[in-house]
C-alpha cells in the first residue's frame, strides 16, 4: 500500500509488469468489492448518497449528449439514406445506434469525466489526507464504506441514465427526421417499431450496467491507491478517466461480440 | 443529515421511476410483448431456397401482417417453414404463398395470397402453392436477357437495309440527281421564285443523300430513327413546292409559261416531279426500308425498350453498391 | 504480561534505502501515559502506524494484549483495533462530514446508541475539546488546531482500551494546547486507559508523562519515568532537551 519505490519508466518490461500488476490489484478490489457488496451491514444511505450524484446529477449532461446524439445521427444518416430513397431507415438507424451502442458508450463516457473524475479525485484525497487510514483504524473496511457504494450505484444507475440516453437520443431523431428533414412520421415510427427489439434495448442496459462497474471500479482503485499528495491526486485522477474511457471502449466491442 | 438523506433516496427514487416507465413505454411501443396473448395455429411451407427468412419474420396478407414465421428447419434438402397465424384469419387451401422483399433494401417477408376454395386451411395444414423468391442470380440473369434482345433488335436493324434495297434508294437518289441537273439547266435564266425552288428541292436531296450515307455505313441507326421525321417533311414540302410550280407552268404563266412550248423539256420536267412524287409517296405510305423505318412505330418502341432495360439495370447495380457497403459498416457495428 | 499492553520487538522498517525503525523495542504499560519524543522525520508517526497496523514492518514483532499482530489478516487486526482510538497528526477528519457527524462517525458504525444518545455524547466531548457551538460546520471551514481537537474528540469518544497519540498539541497555542493537556491527563486518571503519545512538546509531556520513551536514529535510546530521562547522560537526549530551554525558565527542572 505505501510502497514507493522508484520506476523506470522507459522500460518497456516494467511498464508491461506495471499494468498486468495493476489488472490484479483492480482484480482483487473487484472481488473484495462484490465480497463487502453482500456482506452486513449494508450501507444504503451511502448508496442513495452516490446514486444520487452519478446518476441525479449526471442527468442534464446525460440528456443534452443524448439528444444532440440522436439529431446528429438523424442527420448524417439522412443524407445517407437519401441517396437511395431509404429515409424512412433514419428513425431505425438512430434507435438502433442509440439502444446498442451510443445511449451505453456516451452514457459511460460522460459519466467516467463527471463522476468517476470526481471519485478518483474525493478517494485520492481521502488517501492523502489519511482520511482512509482513519477508517481503517477505526476497524471500518474502506473498500466497504468508500468503495462499495460507488460501484453499486454506478451499477444501478447506468442503465436508468442509459434508457433515458436512449428515450431523448429517439426523440432528438425524431425532431430531425420528422420536424426539420421532413421524413413521413409513419415511416419513421414504423421502422423503429419494426426494427427495434427488446434485446436491443436490454443489452444496451446490460452494457451500461457493467461499465457503470468499470468505471466506478478503475476510478475507485485509481483514487485508492493515490500517493504523492495534491499531485499525486491530480494524477490519480486523470489516470482514472483515461483507464475508465480505454476500458469501457474496450469492453464495449469484447460485450458487444459476445451479446449479439 | 436525515434530511438531505430523504431528499437524495427521493431523487433517486424519482429517477429510477423514470427510466422503468420509459422502458416500459419503449418495450410496449415496439409491440413485442403481444405476441404472448397472440392465439394462432401453424400452418407449414416448403421452400427450396428461404434465404433471407429468419425467425419472426412477418407473414402478410394484402400486405397486412397475418401472423410470423415460427421456425425455420431442413426437410430433406428443402427449407420447411413454420408459421403462426393469427387465429382470426382464416386461409384457403388453394393459396399461394411466396417470398417477398420492399425494395432493395426491404426485408424479404412471406406473402400468402388467398385462394378461392371453399375449404380452409387447419392447424398444422401445409400451403402447397410455393412461389419462390427471384434471387439475385435470376435478377441477374433477366438483366442478361434484355441486353441480348438490344443486341439482336440491333442485328435486325442492320439486315433488313439489304443491298437491293441500298440499290434502290440510291436510284431514287440518281434520279433525283439527274432530275435537278435538268432543272438547273432549264431554270438557268429563269432565276427569282425558280432558283428558290431549286434551292429547297437541292435541300431535300442533301438530306436523303445524308440519310443514304448513314444506312450504307449502317452506323447511328437510333440517330436515324429520330431524324424520319424531318427528312419526311422535307420531302413533302419539296413536293408541295413542284407542285405549285407544275401549276403555274400548266397555266403558262410569267417567263415559265415559255416553257411549255419546249414539248421534250416539259415531259422530262414532268417525269422528274413523277419519280419524287413516288419516292415521297413510297415514304408516306411505308414502303421500302426507310419507310419502314420511319412508319414501324412498334420496331422503334423496342429498341427503346432495350435501352431501357440494359440503362435500369445498370443503375441498379450502381444503386446496389451502396447498399452493400451500408450493410458492412452496419455489420461492423452490430 | 498484565500490565504490558504493548510490546513492541525488534520492529524494523526501511522506505526503500531509508531505514526508518532499525529495532524498536519498547513495552507501553497498560494503564499510563507514554510519550515517545524524538526528532522530526525520525520515524514517530511510522512506528505508530506500525502498531495501528496500517504499516506492515520488515521483520519484528508487536504484541498487543498477549496477541501477535503483525502476521494477522485483516479481520482479526480488526477485532484488534477496536481496542484503539488514534489521533492523526494531521486530525484526518471526513471532510465529507460536519464536525458533529466526524464524532458521532465511530458511534454510529460500532454501537447501537439511539440518535439522541449519540447527540448528547457528541456535545459533551465537543464542549470538552471547546468546540461547542461548531458542531455544523465542515473540517474545511476549521483551522488545523481546531480539526485537531476535533480529531483527538473522536479518537476518544468510544473510550477505547488504547489510544494512539501523534503530536496532540502540535498547531495548538499555548493555552488551548495546556486545556488538551489537561483533558489527556483528566480522561487518562479517570478511565485508566493505555495513551502512546508522540509529542515534541517536551514541557507539556513531562508534565503529563508515567514514561518517556526517546526515539533516536531508529531505536529506542532511553526509556523511563520523566525523572529518570532528565538526568540522562545520553548525549543525544541531552541534546534534545537542551534545545528546548527557554530562556528564564529552567529548562528540564519544573
Ligand atoms: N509512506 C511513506 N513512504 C515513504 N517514506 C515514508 C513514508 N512515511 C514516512 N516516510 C519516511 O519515514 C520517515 C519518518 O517519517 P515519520 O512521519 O514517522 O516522521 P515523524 O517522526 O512522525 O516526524 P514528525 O515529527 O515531523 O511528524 C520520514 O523521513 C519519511 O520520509
Ligand atoms: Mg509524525
Amino acid at each position: 500500500m505505501y510502497s514507493k519505490k522508484p520506476i523506470n519508466y522507459y522500460s518497456p518490461f516494467l511498464q508491461i509488469t506495471k499494468a498486468l500488476k495493476e489488472l490484479g490489484s483492480i482484480g482483487a478490489m473487484f472481488l473484495e468489492t462484490v465480497y463487502q457488496t453482500f456482506r452486513k451491514p449494508f450501507k444504503l444511505n451511502y448508496i442513495f448518497k452516490q446514486m444520487e450524484f452519478i446518476g441525479v446529477n449526471s442527468s442534464v449532461i446525460v440528456i443534452i449528449t443524448g439528444v444532440f446524439t440522436g439529431m446528429v445521427l438523424a442527420l448524417q444518416s439522412y443524407h445517407g439514406f437519401r441517396k437511395f430513397g431509404g429515409e424512412g431507415l433514419v428513425g431505425a438507424t438512430v434507435a438502433l445506434s442509440m439502444t446498442r451502442e451510443l445511449g451505453p458508450v456516451l452514457t459511460a463516457l460522460m459519466v467516467t469525466g463527471r463522476a468517476g473524475s470526481a471519485m478518483a479525485a474525493e478517494l485520492g484525497t481521502m488517501r492523502v489526507t489519511e482520511q482512509i487510514d482513519a477508517l481503517t483504524v477505526m476497524a471500518l473496511n474502506p473498500v466497504k464504506y468508500l468503495v462499495v457504494p460507488r460501484v453499486v450505484a454506478a451499477f444501478f444507475m447506468l442503465p436508468v441514465l442509459t434508457i433515458i440516453s436512449d428515450f431523448v437520443g429517439i426523440i432528438g431523431g425524431y425532431i430531425v427526421g420528422v420536424k426539420l428533414l421532413g421524413i413521413n412520421e409513419g415511416a419513421f415510427i414504423t421502422k423503429i417499431i419494426k426494427h427495434l427489439d427488446l434485446d436491443d434495448i436490454y443489452n444496451g442496459l446490460i452494457k451500461a450496467a457493467c461499465f457503470g462497474i468499470i468505471l466506478s471500479l478503475v476510478s475507485c482503485y485509481k483514487g485508492f491507491y493515490t500517493s504523492g499528495g495534491a499531485e499525486g491526486v491530480g494524477r490519480s485522477t486523470t489516470e482514472a478517466v483515461v483507464v475508465s474511457s480505454v476500458s469501457i471502449l474496450i469492453s464495449d466491442y469484447v460485450l458487444t461480440s459476445l451479446m449479439f | 443529515m436525515n434530511n438531505r438523506m430523504v431528499s437524495s433516496e427521493l431523487k433517486v427514487g424519482i429517477m429510477i421511476l423514470i427510466g422503468i416507465l420509459i422502458l416500459f413505454y419503449m418495450s410496449f411501443r415496439i409491440g413485442k410483448y403481444g405476441v404472448f396473448s397472440e392465439h394462432g395455429y401453424e400452418l407449414t411451407a416448403v421452400f427450396i431456397n428461404a434465404g433471407g427468412l429468419d425467425v419472426k419474420t412477418p407473414v402478410k396478407i394484402a400486405g397486412v401482417e397475418a401472423g410470423k414465421i415460427k421456425k425455420i428447419s431442413l426437410d430433406g434438402f428443402k427449407a420447411l417453414i413454420t408459421l403462426t397465424i393469427r387465429g382470426s384469419v382464416r386461409i384457403p387451401v388453394d393459396s399461394r404463398i411466396s417470398i417477398r422483399s420492399q425494395g432493395i433494401l426491404g426485408d424479404k417477408f412471406l406473402e400468402i395470397t388467398p385462394g378461392n376454395d371453399q375449404k380452409i386451411l387447419a392447424q398444422g395444414g401445409k400451403i402447397q402453392d410455393v412461389v419462390e423468391a427471384p434471387d439475385f442470380d435470376q435478377l441477374f440473369a433477366s438483366v442478361n436477357g434484355a441486353a441480348k434482345n438490344f443486341g439482336e433488335t440491333m442485328g435486325e436493324l442492320k439486315g433488313i437495309i439489304s443491298e437491293k434495297e441500298k440499290a434502290n434508294i440510291r436510284k431514287s437518289i440518281e434520279n433525283f440527281q439527274e432530275a435537278s441537273g435538268d432543272f438547273k439547266n432549264l431554270i438557268k435564266e429563269n432565276k427569282g421564285n425558280i432558283s428558290r425552288v431549286v434551292s429547297n428541292v437541292d435541300e431535300t436531296m442533301s438530306g436523303l443523300k445524308l440519310m443514304v450515307k448513314d444506312v450504307e455505313s449502317g452506323k447511328g441507326t437510333l440517330g436515324l430513327l429520330v431524324k424520319d421525321e424531318t427528312l419526311y417533311n422535307d420531302a413533302r414540302e419539296a413536293v408541295n413546292v413542284l407542285k405549285t410550280i407544275s401549276a403555274e407552268i400548266d397555266q403558262g404563266k410569267g417567263t415559265l409559261g415559255k416553257l411549255v412550248k419546249d414539248e421534250a423539256l416539259y415531259d422530262e420536267t414532268k417525269a422528274t416531279i413523277a419519280n419524287i412524287k413516288d419516292l415521297t409517296d413510297g415514304i408516306k405510305k411505308g414502303e421500302g426500308t426507310l419507310g419502314r423505318l420511319a412508319k414501324d412505330d412498334s420496331l422503334f418502341i423496342e429498341t427503346e425498350k432495350a435501352a431501357k432495360k440494359v440503362q435500369k439495370a445498370a443503375e441498379g447495380i450502381q444503386e446496389m453498391t451502396p447498399v452493400t457497403i451500408l450493410g458492412t459498416i452496419f455489420g461492423m457495428f452490430f | 504480561m498484565e500490565d504490558v499492553a504493548i510490546r513492541i520487538v525488534d520492529l524494523q522498517k526501511s522506505f526503500g534505502e531509508q531505514r526508518v525503525l532499525d529495532g524498536i523495542n519498547l513495552e507501553v504499560e497498560a494503564g499510563k501515559i507514554t510519550v515517545i519524543i524524538g526528532k522530526s522525520g525520525g520515524g514517530k508517526s511510522v512506528l505508530l502506524k506500525n502498531v495501528i497496523g496500517l504499516i506492515k514492518p520488515d521483520s519484528g514483532e508487536i504484541w498487543i494484549d498477549g496477541v501477535e499482530t503483525t502476521s494477522l489478516s485483516e479481520r482479526d487486526m480488526n477485532n484488534i483495533r477496536m481496542k484503539f482510538g488514534m489521533l492523526f497528526q494531521e486530525a484526518a477528519l471526513f471532510d465529507s462530514m460536519d464536525l458533529f457527524d466526524n464524532v458521532a462517525f465511530p458511534l454510529r458504525e460500532h454501537t447501537k446508541m439511539s440518535e439522541n444518545e449519540i447527540t448528547s455524547t457528541v456535545e459533551e466531548r465537543l464542549k470538552q475539546v471547546g468546540l461547542t457551538g461548531f458542531s455544523e460546520k465542515m473540517p474545511s471551514e476549521l483551522s488545523g488546531g481546531m480539526r485537531k481537537r476535533v480529531g483527538l474528540a473522536r479518537a476518544l469518544v468510544l473510550d477505547p482500551e488504547i489510544i494512539l497519540f501523534d503530536e496532540p498539541t502540535s498547531a495548538l497555542d499555548p493555552i488551548i494546547s495546556l486545556t488538551i493537556l489537561d483533558l489527556i491527563k483528566q480522561t487518562q486518571t479517570y478511565f485508566k486507559k493505555t495513551y502512546l503519545v508522540i509529542s515534541h512538546d517536551i514541557l507539556g509531556m513531562f508534565r503529563i508523562a508515567d514514561k518517556v520513551a526517546m526515539l533516536y536514529n531508529g531505536k529506542i535510546i532511553e526509556y523511563g519515568t520523566p525523572h529518570d530521562i532528565k538526568r540522562s547522560t545520553n548525549e543525544a537526549t541531552k541534546e534534545f532537551l537542551n534545545a528546548t530551554k527557554i530562556p528564564g525558565f529552567t529548562g528540564g527542572d519544573l
